[in-house]
């Protein structure tokens, strides 16, 4: 052994330090995440995933914007206070046990502690959250014939539920006691819920900071297909979230300042603590606060587009453009075309479009083809959102006309899987809208009754049931101007005309009909 | 003497003094249980369920109409009945249950008083505030959600029994959602609808019992 020996192996003892800090602290994660609680708890939200998020998915047209939809919302539900709840239950165990003293006297500092406890818990979490998604992508891969997974709401799901867990770690390690995770995972619920309830407010014209919230309604159909949706939004929720995160994060490190209940104490821990880790601790709080009041007041400036909810500040121009396809069509005579995203359903509108385009054929303003067009809704739902000067109702259009529907109409909207829309429900819903395109204003929401007698004799004509319009009143008086017997008399005479009768007092009327200037009595 | 005399048991001594100490000691036995079970706490707890389920029909938290209706009360009304079941945990675990024969009827008494007094909180501060369901809907979840936090003490510990209530809580989202109709979802049920009152009360019934005779778990919750 030479004098030198110990000065050679020194700096490899340095180098060599980190590398063993780091195994030692895997070592304690990896001991975390074999004693996690969340394990426990692994077979209900498998449960609750399969009732509540993929049953509710499976019953969704086979979109990838509309399935993945149900991340935000109904797997949040499930996950989120069962996150936080447990988190808050991890986060109080050394409160709980009563064993902050005897840790403090050991090497490793509190937020080494923390960081353990909470990646355990969160390793649990998050591979369940991505096991579940992985298996509503996979379910939706089998039925989607357009498109790919939208990875967007993966990464909003992910940074919700670590933010739901954060919470409840914090209050755990800040408040510890039986009552804390209890409550924070019914507090957690709860704000899901207020957001939820928020978010369904947002109209454009008020503010939209509700938005943050990424528990909203199911989008429409066609959402996703002929533009993008913007990312905007998502960005602005994960800063939001993020900075959440990253604020309790600086919270915890900070924790053994909060722990005395005295002047003199505060003083004294706050000599102990490092003044490296209260310099980290604060900068990590106001970095997590600055970003959360940043994507507050970038919500704040949304507005609709045809991309969805468009925020100026992050915007790329370039999503406002629409996506190239090319429509599936079916038919010869009278052509039907969707957009491929929705070929599943080609079979069904073309069954209940054919009869009824062969009824009215050769009329003036006829269609002699029919195409899916955009809503142009951007990200918009249930909410009856629309962009101005978009497509709102189907109509027909053009030389020669062309029948442009939407996915969303209100009688038999592409919704729901493809084997809902077989039925002969859904698909007379279909030929009415149809009908009302060619005989009446479709932006009107109701028809006179001379137009609801020739739309019901065209139908039954066909051998589909009679439609239902429903009796408005106004002034106990029905405003269609006849009582519904009145127009099903009127309806049965008409139809019993020959084809060709009805064919020839259509092609001299039919102006006047759409016009809403015949009247019952002038109907043969 | 001999020996004989000394194994003799003596007579069980008469109960010295008055029996307003006898009352006092019951008193103070009573008070000592509720606090190491943590019910002053818990009394706090429910108020502020009540405090933020008067907030939220005040300030519209919730939805008027709809199969959505029922969403935020029953969260809330989860709260007030985890805060119940989360005083089922005892803090001296096994050696507690040799001390006497009075355990049985201090926690009947305890969960009967709490789920009680979580009711009456909960109803009057919904007074006059235009709650869906009423009070006979708040009275049922709260008694049927206790009554399945009971049960899962018996496995989980006390301190975990919320997570089952919670679970089922989300479940009834779905249901209500959905429009299920099935008793056993009595959330979704109208207020006077007997099979969800019998569903409730059936688990409340079979929750109290149990938890009755045997207490909740003490070990499950304690090692985690």
């Amino acid at each position: 052994m030479t004098a030198t020996a110990p000065l050679d192996r020194a700096p490899r003892a340095r180098a060599a330090a980190p590398l063993a800090r780091s195994g030692r602290w895997a070592r304690v994660l990896r001991l975390e995440i074999r004693r996690s609680t969340v394990l426990w708890a692994i077979p209900l939200l498998a449960a609750l995933f399969f009732f509540d998020t993929f049953r509710t998915a499976d019953g969704f047209a086979p979109i990838w914007t509309v399935r993945s939809s149900v991340i935000n919302t109904n797997m949040i539900e499930d996950f989120g206070p069962f996150a936080a709840g447990l988190a808050a239950w991890v986060g109080s165990r050394e409160g709980r046990r009563r064993t902050g003293d005897l840790l403090t006297t050991t090497v490793r500092p509190a937020w080494v502690r923390h960081a353990a406890a909470l990646g355990g818990t969160l390793f649990w979490l998050l591979l369940t959250f991505l096991l579940a998604v992985a298996a509503l992508y996979v379910d939706t891969a089998r039925q989607a014939t357009w498109g790919g997974p939208p990875m967007w709401p993966v990464v909003v799901g992910v940074v919700e539920v670590t933010t739901f867990a954060v919470i409840g770690f914090a209050a755990g390690a800040l408040v510890p006691g039986r009552f804390t995770a209890p409550l924070a995972a019914i507090a957690t619920f709860l704000l899901a819920y207020v957001g939820f309830h928020a978010a369904l407010q947002v109209r454009p014209g008020t503010p939209t900071y509700a938005l943050l919230s990424p528990s909203t309604s199911v989008p429409l159909g066609d959402v996703g297909v002929f533009y993008h949706v913007a990312p905007d939004l998502a960005i602005a929720q994960v800063m939001f979230m993020g900075g959440i995160c990253v604020a309790l994060a600086g919270l915890l490190v900070l924790a053994p300042l909060f722990q005395v209940s005295y002047l003199r104490g505060f003083f004294s821990v706050a000599g102990r603590v490092s003044r490296w880790l209260c310099a980290a601790g604060v900068a990590l709080l106001v970095a997590g606060v600055a970003a959360a009041a940043t994507a507050f007041a970038l919500t704040g400036t949304a507005r609709l587009g045809v991309s969805g909810w468009d925020i100026p500040a992050l915007h790329d121009a370039a999503s406002d453009q629409p996506i190239p396809y090319t429509p599936d069509c079916a038919g010869t005579s009278f052509t039907v075309c969707l957009h491929p995203a929705f070929s599943p359903y080609l079979s069904s509108v073309a069954t209940a479009l054919q009869p009824v385009a062969a009824e009215v054929a050769g009329l003036p303003g006829a269609a002699v083809r029919a195409e899916q067009v955009t809503g142009g809704y951007g990200s918009v739902s249930l909410q009856g959102l629309r962009l101005p000067g978009a497509s709102q109702v189907s109509d027909i259009a053009g030389t020669p006309p062309v029948y442009d529907f939407v996915s969303d109409n209100g009688l038999a909207p592409l919704w729901g899987t493809p084997a809902i829309a077989g039925g002969g429900f859904w698909q007379s819903g279909f030929q009415q809208e149809f009908l009302i395109a060619f005989a009446a204003n479709p932006a009107s929401f109701s028809q006179t009754a001379a137009q609801q007698a020739v739309i019901t004799a065209l139908m039954v004509a066909v051998g589909s049931p009679a439609p239902q319009f429903g009796e408005d009143m106004t002034n106990g008086q029905p405003t269609a101007g006849a009582t519904p017997a009145q127009i099903a008399a009127a309806a049965q005479r008409f139809e019993s005309l020959s084809p060709a009768a009805r064919h020839a007092w259509l092609a001299a009327n039919l102006p006047a009909l759409r016009a809403g200037h015949i009247t019952l009595a002038q109907l043969p | 003497m001999t020996t004989a005399e000394v194994r003799t048991p003596s007579a069980t001594p008469a109960p010295s003094g008055p029996r307003s100490w006898r009352g006092a000691a019951g008193a103070r036995l009573i008070w000592l249980h509720l606090r190491s079970r943590r019910v002053p706490t818990a009394v706090l707890t429910i108020a502020v369920c009540g405090g933020v389920l008067r907030a939220a029909l005040h300030w519209n938290w919730t939805f008027h109409s709809g199969l959505l209706v029922q969403e935020v009360p029953m969260i809330i009304e989860a709260g007030a009945a985890a805060a119940v079941v989360v005083t089922t945990h005892s803090p001296f675990g096994e050696p507690e249950r040799t001390a006497g024969r009075w355990l049985p009827y201090l926690r009947l008494g305890t969960t009967l008083l709490l789920t009680g007094l979580a009711i009456a909180v909960l109803e009057l501060t919904v007074a006059g505030a235009s709650l869906n369901g009423g009070i006979l809907v708040l009275a049922r979840n709260i008694i049927g959600f206790t009554g399945i936090g009971l049960l899962s003490s018996l496995v989980t510990g006390g301190l975990l029994a919320w997570v089952l209530p919670m679970g089922y809580v989300a479940f009834a989202e779905y249901a209500l959602n959905e429009a299920w109709v099935s008793p056993w979802t009595w959330p979704v049920r109208p207020p006077a609808d007997r099979g969800a009152w019998l569903c409730a009360g059936l688990a409340f019934a079979v929750g109290l019992a149990a938890f009755t005779a045997r207490g909740a778990r003490t070990r499950l919750s304690d090692n985690s």
